[in-house]
């Protein structure tokens, strides 16, 4: 009997035939999610193995001090997580729940702010200036420039292991992964960071959050971009 | 598809076999222009094997494959820049499938009219259900939304569908 299967055009199973080599099978996006989480912690750590922790945690306690980061460090793992959903063509999350948890990390990054803030008001804890003040523009540009360097750091890795992921939306997507980066970042700056006033705190490290969600959002836009022009080269 | 994944053109040509065909159909339905589906589905094959490592055994292929058309879809509606251009095509009114259960509803041609008149949204949904079998979580998870909303979605399409079917009959009579 003749086979009456459809068969790939000519030029599409040549194209499939030069690149057959074996291929590792994707994680799920939680077990992706997580598998990010060792090297997020690691750079969100290196501040504190450069400058130890910051002067007022006696004042502040293990909860506001550990506690609050461990959170906010969860919840950018489960910013990737989301981000690892919206890009997977067959398991995307609902819009709701995408833009919740955008919301939702806004809500804790500055409610911890504040909390800290609140408990441990800026004045006596000052480990920065002493016999060579530092002006608080320089401490503004050395956070806010540190904290985004460390997580274009984060998102250069995330890109990588994310290269091969099929996002509708990938500037939503990079969105999400570089909101993670900065999130996960701010967790240990948070707790580093010897100039801890609410104008500082808020500006400069605010600052670099929303740096890095733009630099990953740009990022994603380059790579579904790059793919588009990849695609549209038809063999 | 793990065959595939393992480097087995075979696989590769089984699962064009499988899929190609409605495939195409779907992509026939989003771009509005059937020779416009030939470019994609190719288009969709040559990004399934580029991105085969991100596919994850979990999840079923059919569904992967589908969004992985929807997206290719997207990308290139949003690089032309013609979406306009293919709205209004749609009073072309080209190869859209017809759905099983309005089959005793009317004539083919006027159930392609009864879809073309939904809105995209529903008509996706509708079809995606009805023609393709998915599910109402397969749909969510292509189309970035809530399992009961793809319900709503593709059971108010049908709702609309009956009623303007209706319009046409009685239009005609």
């Amino acid at each position: 009997m003749m086979d009456r299967s459809p068969k790939p055009p000519e030029a599409l199973m040549r194209a499939v035939a030069q690149d057959l080599k074996p291929v590792k099978p994707s994680q799920r996006p939680l077990r992706l999610a997580i598998e990010t989480a060792p090297c997020a912690l690691l750079a969100s750590s290196l501040i504190l193995l450069a400058i130890g922790i910051r002067g007022d945690s006696g004042i502040l306690g293990p909860l506001m001090t550990w506690g609050a980061s461990a959170a906010q460090f969860t919840l950018a793992i489960v910013l990737i997580w989301v981000a690892a959903h919206e890009s997977t063509p067959a398991g995307r999350l609902p819009k709701g729940i995408v833009y919740s948890a955008a919301v939702a990390a806004l809500f804790v990054v500055v409610a911890i702010t504040l909390s800290t803030f609140w408990i441990s008001p800026v004045g006596s804890t000052l480990r920065v200036g002493g016999p060579f003040p530092v002006p608080p523009w320089i401490m503004d540009l050395v956070c806010g420039i540190g904290s985004t360097a460390a997580g274009g750091i984060l998102i250069l890795l995330f890109s990588w292991m994310f290269r091969n992921s099929l996002a509708i939306r990938p500037t939503v997507a990079g969105a999400l992964y570089g909101a993670g980066a900065g999130v996960a970042i701010n967790a240990g700056w948070r707790i580093a960071c010897p100039f801890p006033t609410l104008r500082h705190a808020l500006g400069a490290h605010g600052t670099a959050i929303i740096a890095t969600v733009l630099l990953g959002a740009l990022i994603g836009r380059l790579l579904g971009n790059r793919r588009l022009h990849i695609g549209s080269k038809r063999p | 598809m793990i065959r595939y994944q393992g480097g087995s053109l075979e696989a590769f040509q089984e699962i064009y076999a499988q899929l190609a065909p409605a495939v195409r159909r779907y992509l026939s339905h989003l771009a509005g222009r059937s020779e416009t589906a030939d470019d994609l589905l190719q288009e969709t094959f040559l990004q399934m094997h580029r991105s085969r490592a991100a596919y994850n055994p979990t999840y079923t292929v059919r569904p992967w494959v589908f969004g992985l058309a929807r997206n290719v879809f997207l990308m290139n509606r949003r690089a032309a820049r013609r979406w306009a251009q293919v709205c209004e095509s749609r009073e072309d009114l080209p190869e859209f499938p017809v759905l099983p259960e309005a089959e005793s509803l009317g004539s083919r041609d006027q159930i392609r009219r009864g879809i073309a008149s939904l809105s995209a949204d529903q008509a996706e949904a509708l079809l995606l259900h009805h023609e393709w079998g998915f599910s109402f979580e397969e749909i969510a998870g292509m189309l970035g939304i809530s399992a009961a909303a793809a319900r709503a979605r593709a059971s108010r399409g049908m709702v609309d569908l009956r009623a303007a079917l209706n319009n046409l009959l009685r239009a005609r009579t």
